[in-house]
């Protein structure tokens, strides 16, 4: 293996063996809080990324957030029904809105810009449609879920567990993206990248591909806002559904650095513990402080950084690994 | 009055130009002849400015005008007829011709050229309200062409002008590009279509593959046996 | 109920008129920089704050600070070309359209932490008109009038000028347009500014009928939206054509159902609109 494949492979081992004892080394509750939020919107952000890295972005992934929330936190606070079923539902719904998003935009070839256009609208949709059910939703208010504390409920009381969830569904995450990046799926999506034409006189099933890679992608997402609902126990269509987290989830996978691996981690990282130190340091008295630094750092990063920051580093070292092994 | 010396131009990592060197007098007609792919448009897209050479120098008039804006290079007095009869489609053929004295020098002359204009060419002074999109190919050109002299021009550049017309029709341009000849512009004309060219040069410059291979006379283009077979069909 | 109708179909048209102007400045900024300004309805948003601000903190009468609304959002405008736009001509698309995105997040934050999450508005009574059982308010005549104003001397400058020309020659063909002598430099930044003076006016004549809020701009950027691909991205005509189409399709449901409804079905419409016929009303293929 290259120098530059064993330096990924044995860092990402080493980061995984430290996520694996965080929680037991650590002994501060709020830090190990602070970290699984990490790890969830990780695993939201690469799945993201899984759509993005193929040229469609999707300005609107709050649509399946909020449904990966809101069905099973209603399902459980109405009927009863327990999450580990209610998130079952929750999926199917947003793979249906992601199964018809995907195909009519992909059959009647929307590209990039209509493309983000249009799921932003969605976005939009969904944070409507929350408020104007608001007698089941709860409205802009939000909604809490009740507690039980029970495991069958999804509920536990060593908070530790959720961080353990969101770290095996980042992993998950980014197994299939390794999957995905070797199979033959790839090499299709990537010639339709290059020109949809030549890619479908080759037989290739462009909008099978494309839609395959939304369905995914959905699915996950509506994982993560299940989790998520489940571990914070209040959602709101601010937080999560609407344009805003929509774009939140896009910042943290392209300020670490899209089409890297682990990039939408780094960015997560990063925006996650600024928010909370801002929150912290600032209190409520400069609400949307965070915010507004964000929005002008991602400026400033598209202008300056565009491959976000953990692929301009990247880039840095393949450069200088090209010159030490070319000689 | 145009002095190109050893332009190489680039895109990316392909070299379209390679040392090219050339030379035009006030008054004079020098055509570029070469195959398809040679970097004849290339060329004419250098020296008005829409590409920067990497090495080489062009001055015109006097100036420097490698470096400059194409916006500029029109103000000095170079005007650029592209190829296909490349006009704006959903402009009338009237502000077509306007659009074409946008240039500072070249505004306040735009009343006193426009009737000239409609006298050399009868055609677009019928079609005056119609939208460029719609004329013909032939007539396209030929509001390119009247459009490229409302700029107050000293040269002018045609990119293979008879590309895609009838042989009526490019009977009928080189005849126009003899009468601009007649009213003393100086003219860069670049084409496949080696014969009709050479009838109306003064001077001529071969290029294949980005590089000059040949230049000289009509009549020293005449007379090289590689040129009469490869360009002349002879 | 029919009166309410009636109504509802005059206020739509009315506020069409003021939509227009909006969609004018999308398409506009879409049809000559080749770039989709995502945070057009927070500009509108941040032009209200101004006129606003100008009003209440530094006491400036209030057709002055106006006017001073608009020239703020012009300079905006002229700043967003030079900071973001310019940087990002030959970025990809994406770059370009999260970019702008991001401005949305940062106006919409700015707002909030300046001056707060409350409704601001400044009170203005003006009379309402009356025909018969229906009522009019002469605000919405007067935005009306405005609108239809603004958009004729606005055809007229890019029919009759050379800088309209020159505009309308870049929008067409970029590499033409630099080579008749036209600097696109100066065509961008006019481009962003009048689409930035439209935003300062359109506020203007938002101030005696809506409060601003933070998330003010949210609603009306998205309808700018719907509106403008609805007609044909880029298609001034068709945009023109939309907006009243829109604004009387959302007033009317707002009257026959909830607000929130209208809201629905006029992103519905848009959905349907890109999927049946991306080019819009009138656009043309590219």
């Amino acid at each position: 293996m290259q120098l530059k494949g064993k330096i990924a492979v044995y860092g990402q081992i080493a980061l995984l063996v430290v996520l694996v004892l965080l929680p037991f080394v650590v002994t501060s509750r709020y830090l190990t809080h602070i970290f699984t939020l990490i790890l969830l919107w990780s695993f939201v952000a690469t799945a993201w990324a899984y759509m993005a890295r193929f040229g469609m972005v999707s300005l609107g992934h709050g649509v399946f957030l909020g449904i990966g929330a809101y069905f099973p936190m209603l399902m459980f606070n109405y009927w009863g029904v327990t999450p580990w079923l209610g998130i079952l539902a929750g999926l199917v719904v947003a793979v249906a809105v992601a199964a018809l998003l995907g195909y009519t935009c992909f059959r009647f070839g929307l590209l990039g810009d209509y493309f983000a256009l249009v799921t932003l609208a969605v976005a939009e949709v969904s944070s409507l449609t929350v408020m104007a059910l608001r007698e089941v939703t709860g409205g802009s208010l939000g909604c809490t879920l009740c507690a039980t504390g029970r495991m069958a409920d999804m509920q536990f009381e060593d908070k530790r567990v959720y961080y353990f969830m969101a770290l095996i569904l980042l992993m998950g995450a980014v197994y299939i993206w390794r999957r995905i990046d070797r199979s033959p799926i790839r090499l299709a999506l990537t010639a339709i990248e290059e020109s949809e034409i030549a890619a479908s006189s080759l037989g290739v099933s462009v909008i099978r591909y494309k839609v395959l890679i939304t369905l995914l992608s959905a699915a996950l997402t509506a994982l993560g806002g299940a989790l998520y609902a489940q571990y914070v126990t209040y959602v709101s269509p601010d937080t999560i559904a609407g344009v805003s987290v929509s774009l939140a989830v896009c910042f943290k996978a392209i300020l670490g650095g899209m089409f890297t691996v682990l990039g939408p981690f780094v960015g997560s990282a990063i925006i996650v513990s600024l928010e909370e130190y801002i929150r912290i340091a600032l209190g409520t008295s400069f609400l949307g402080l965070s915010q507004i630094i964000f929005g002008v750092t991602l400026l400033l990063m598209i202008i300056f950084l565009p491959k976000g920051i953990l692929g301009s580093i990247s880039e840095k070292i393949a450069r200088r690994l090209d010159r030490v092994t070319v000689r | 009055m145009l002095n190109v010396r050893d332009v190489n131009v680039f895109y990316g990592e392909f070299q379209a130009l390679d040392s090219i060197s050339l030379k035009i007098e006030k008054g004079q007609t020098v055509i570029v002849v070469g195959p398809n792919g040679a970097g004849k448009s290339t060329l004419l897209q250098t020296l008005a400015g829409l590409q920067k050479p990497r090495l080489g120098s062009i001055e015109f008039d006097g100036r420097r005008t490698d470096q400059m804006e194409a916006y500029q290079v029109v103000e000095h007095g170079i005007s650029l007829v592209p190829e296909g009869g490349r006009v704006f489609p959903h402009l009338s053929v009237l502000d077509n011709l306007k659009v074409g004295s946008y240039n500072k020098a070249a505004r306040s002359q735009a009343d006193t050229w426009l009737p000239r204009i409609f006298e050399l060419f009868p055609i677009l002074a019928q079609r005056k309200k119609q939208r460029a999109g719609s004329l013909s190919g032939g007539e396209r050109q030929m509001l390119a062409i009247a459009r490229s002299l409302m700029a107050q021009p000293k040269l002018i550049m045609l990119d293979e002008p008879s590309l895609g017309l009838a042989p009526l029709v490019v009977n009928m341009v080189f005849e126009f590009v003899q009468t601009l000849k007649q009213e003393g512009y100086a003219i860069l004309l670049v084409e496949q279509n080696a014969n009709k060219a050479l009838k109306v040069a003064d001077y001529a410059y071969l290029i294949e593959s980005g590089k000059l291979v040949f230049e000289g006379s009509s009549e020293d283009f005449d007379k090289n046996p590689y040129i009469k077979t490869a360009y002349l069909g002879l | 109920m029919f009166d309410q109708i009636v109504m509802a179909l005059l206020n739509g048209i009315l506020l069409g008129g003021v939509l227009a102007l909006l969609a004018f400045g999308l398409n506009l900024i879409f049809g000559v920089v080749k770039i989709i300004h995502m945070a057009y309805g927070q500009f509108v948003m941040l032009g209200f704050y101004f006129i606003y601000y100008f009003y209440s903190s530094w006491s400036v009468p209030l057709i002055p600070a106006m006017a001073m609304g608009i020239v703020a959002m012009a300079l905006i405008g002229v700043l967003t070309q030079l900071l973001i736009i310019n940087p990002l001509l030959n970025a990809p698309r994406l770059n370009q359209l999260l970019a702008l995105a991001s401005l949305i997040i940062v106006v919409e934050n700015l707002a909030q932490v300046i001056w707060g999450a409350d409704y601001r508005g400044i009170p203005l009574s003006m009379p309402i008109i009356q025909f018969g059982d229906i009522y009019v308010r002469s605000s919405f005549l007067l935005a009306f009038g405005g609108a239809i104003l603004t958009l004729l001397l606005l055809y007229l400058f890019l029919n009759r000028t050379y800088l309209g020309l020159g505009i309308r020659a870049v929008a067409q063909d970029l590499d033409m347009a630099k080579a008749v002598g036209i600097n696109p430099k100066v065509i961008y930044i006019l481009t962003l500014a009048t689409g930035g003076a439209l935003t300062g006016l359109v506020a203007a004549f938002f101030v005696p009928i809506y409060t601003v809020h933070p998330h003010f701009g949210a609603s009306f950027t998205l309808m700018a939206f719907v509106i403008v691909v609805f007609g044909g991205m880029g298609n001034l005509l068709g945009g023109f054509i939309s907006a009243f189409i829109i604004g009387i399709v959302t007033s009317v449901t707002a009257v026959l159902s909830s607000a929130e409804a209208a809201n629905i079905l006029a992103l519905a419409l848009f959905i349907g609109m890109m999927m049946v016929r991306p080019q819009g009303l009138l656009g043309t293929e590219s």
